[in-house]
């Protein structure tokens, strides 16, 4: 993931491409360094293959399991290179379903993550969760969620992996 | 068409014994009442169709008649058709007589007590017969919903008869959730200057408009009862692929132009729906009978980004914080109502607004916003908010987004709620 600053800034090397089991007929693309993301049919994928000019370096896949809270909705999961099983890390997915202003769920949210936190600390678990919120203004989007926030938070969840795996790997 | 209204005019003989049978079906159960009128407006629809091609036939007899050279045969079919006419018109003199009894053609039945709530389906002016509300109304009530209105229905009367009759609250409250020794002999009638500062709402429009200036963050939109329909089968729901563009078809001059067709916000005579909108928080309707009076019968709240069929006053939202507002509001309402039925529309529409802070405002009893109800094991925010001392001018007078603990009105989780707030 180590770019040349002169680079990245003519032409985006790489992009993240996303598809979303809520959305089956979209894909999303997204390339973080100019702050982009597109929903586009899941057809597309199909044309780029046709074409070409990018390949897949890294294909993750997030599978597990759904479950539902009362208004709360959680999906955990853990991540895992396409045609292997070594286990990447585990990804949680909080959403309350009631509402979709990202401004008023703020505090539901924090506080479900504080309870949910409270739970598993007793349970000395290794390792812990992190959440990384996006600038989610930066990238076009509103306060209003949608598809392409998930998309947004998901490619700054696997860049965070990949940063922190990377680091690891020159460490040892 | 034939208008069953101008056959009623003549009188017959025959009509009195069918009008003898009438007296034992107005003491049947009014559903059973109700299936006996749709009998009779079918019958009625198919004696209309007989007197129609009636009338055809005795035109062709006419028309033959009128030809050179014919013989009787003209004459026979002109002298058949009329008696088949003259009975077609008696019965049909006779079913309208009894419809008109049981009260489908005119507005009597709405006003009768024995109705339980159930109104006979009305022959508009077109023909067409409006059933469906009613019927769907049968199904729902006879359903899950008869415990919650029995229970509501008990609680509303005690509340009543603790307030009127207060001297006989000892013992016989043992029963309820209560203890008995509560005697709530405060006053639950408004005070004074708050009756005399709302003497000039007594039209919907005046409340409304006062309760516009009250209150800035809200939009407020009223409906004839079939617009309210078609509205919530427009309203974008949380499934749709693209919910910024559909909600941005629903901002308010498109709104605008849906009731253009209707009633606007000046003329709010016929209005039978009210929609409370706190964008991104919730949205409230209200539901009134009669249309166009200050009168609630009906509140439920939705989530902003819930649309479909489901959503009016009977209705329930799929989400578990919103079905529990509905609940408690169900009750609130009732309260308002025993309060004085000239306030309880004004009082019952700023009470809703209390619950703008929903999902901000932390519990007064234990300060979290987050709690698990026992009973559902669910986490919610505090969905009640109290109705018994419940004051719309303390309100108005407080900004609307602090979260003080001791600011009126609280907000509390079920578990945290007690009765006496």
């Amino acid at each position: 993931m180590v770019r040349e600053q002169s680079l990245t800034a003519e032409f985006p090397r790489d992009f993240f491409g996303i598809s979303l089991p809520e959305q089956p007929n979209k894909y999303y693309f997204m390339i973080r360094g100019q702050r982009l993301v597109v929903e586009a049919d899941s057809t597309i994928q199909t044309i780029m293959d046709k074409l070409q000019s990018y390949k897949s370096r890294v294909a993750l896949c997030f599978e597990g399991f759904q479950y539902q809270l009362g208004d709360f909705q959680l999906r955990v999961g853990k991540v895992v290179p396409s045609h292997s099983e070594n286990l990447r890390g585990i990804v949680m997915e909080v959403e309350y379903l009631p509402i979709s202003s990202m401004e008023k769920a703020r505090q539901i949210m924090e506080e479900f993550v504080d309870i949910w936190q409270e739970a598993i600390s007793k349970r000395s678990l290794p390792g812990h969760f992190m959440h990384i919120e996006p600038n989610f203004s930066e990238y076009g989007l509103l306060d209003h969620y949608t598809p392409q926030h998930t998309a947004v938070q998901y490619a700054t969840v696997v860049a965070q992996m990949i940063a922190t795996q990377t680091v690891q790997a020159t460490r040892n | 068409m034939m208008k069953p209204n101008a056959l009623m005019q003549q009188q017959e003989p025959q009509a009195m014994a069918i009008q003898n049978s009438n007296q034992a079906s107005s003491a049947d159960a009014p559903p059973k009442q109700v299936a006996m009128a749709m009998d009779r407006l079918a019958q009625a629809a198919r004696l209309i169709a007989d007197v129609r091609l009636g009338a055809d036939r005795l035109l062709e007899a006419l028309f033959i008649a009128a030809q050179p050279h014919q013989s009787n045969k003209p004459l026979h079919l002109f002298a058949k058709e009329d008696t088949a006419m003259r009975q077609h018109l008696q019965d049909l003199r006779a079913v309208g007589r009894q419809l008109e009894e049981s009260g489908v053609l005119n507005d009597s039945l709405r006003s009768r007590s024995n109705s339980w709530g159930l109104h006979m389906p009305l022959v508009c002016p077109d023909g067409a017969v409006v059933a469906y509300a009613w019927k769907r109304q049968l199904a729902g009530q006879a359903g899950a919903s008869a415990v919650d209105r029995t229970r509501l229905a008990l609680k509303a009367f005690t509340d009543q008869k603790r307030q009127f009759f207060p001297h006989l609250d000892d013992g016989l409250e043992g029963q309820s959730d209560e203890p008995a020794s509560k005697k709530h002999c405060s006053t639950q009638v408004p005070p004074a200057t708050l009756q005399e500062d709302l003497s000039d709402c007594k039209t919907l429009s005046d409340v409304l408009t006062r309760l516009e200036k009250e209150m800035p963050n809200l939009k407020v939109f009223t409906y004839e009862r079939l617009d309210w329909l078609k509205r919530a089968s427009s309203l974008p729901n949380s499934t749709n692929e693209n919910p910024v563009e559909a909600s941005k078809e629903h901002t308010f001059h498109s709104l605008n132009k849906l009731r253009t067709g209707s009633q606007g916000p000046v003329t709010t005579d016929k209005a039978a729906v009210i929609e409370l909108l706190f964008p991104s928080v919730f949205r409230a309707i209200v539901s009134l009978h009669p249309a166009g009076s200050i009168d609630p019968d009906a509140v439920a709240f939705f989530s902003p980004d819930e649309g479909g069929s489901y959503v009016h006053t009977r209705g329930f939202s799929v989400h578990h914080v919103f079905r529990h507002i509905t609940e408690h509001a169900a009750m609130a309402l009732q309260h308002f109502l025993g309060i004085g039925t000239e306030t309880a529309l004004y009082f019952l529409l700023h009470w809703i607004c209390s619950y703008q802070t929903l999902f901000t405002k932390v519990c007064s009893k234990c300060g979290r916003l987050l709690a698990m109800d026992r009973e559902s094991s669910l986490l919610l925010p505090p969905v009640h908010r109290p109705y018994r001392h419940f004051s719309p001018l303390k309100v108005s007078s407080a900004p609307a987004t602090s979260s003080a603990k001791d600011q009126f009105p609280g907000a509390y989780h079920i578990g945290c709620f007690s009765e006496e707030l």
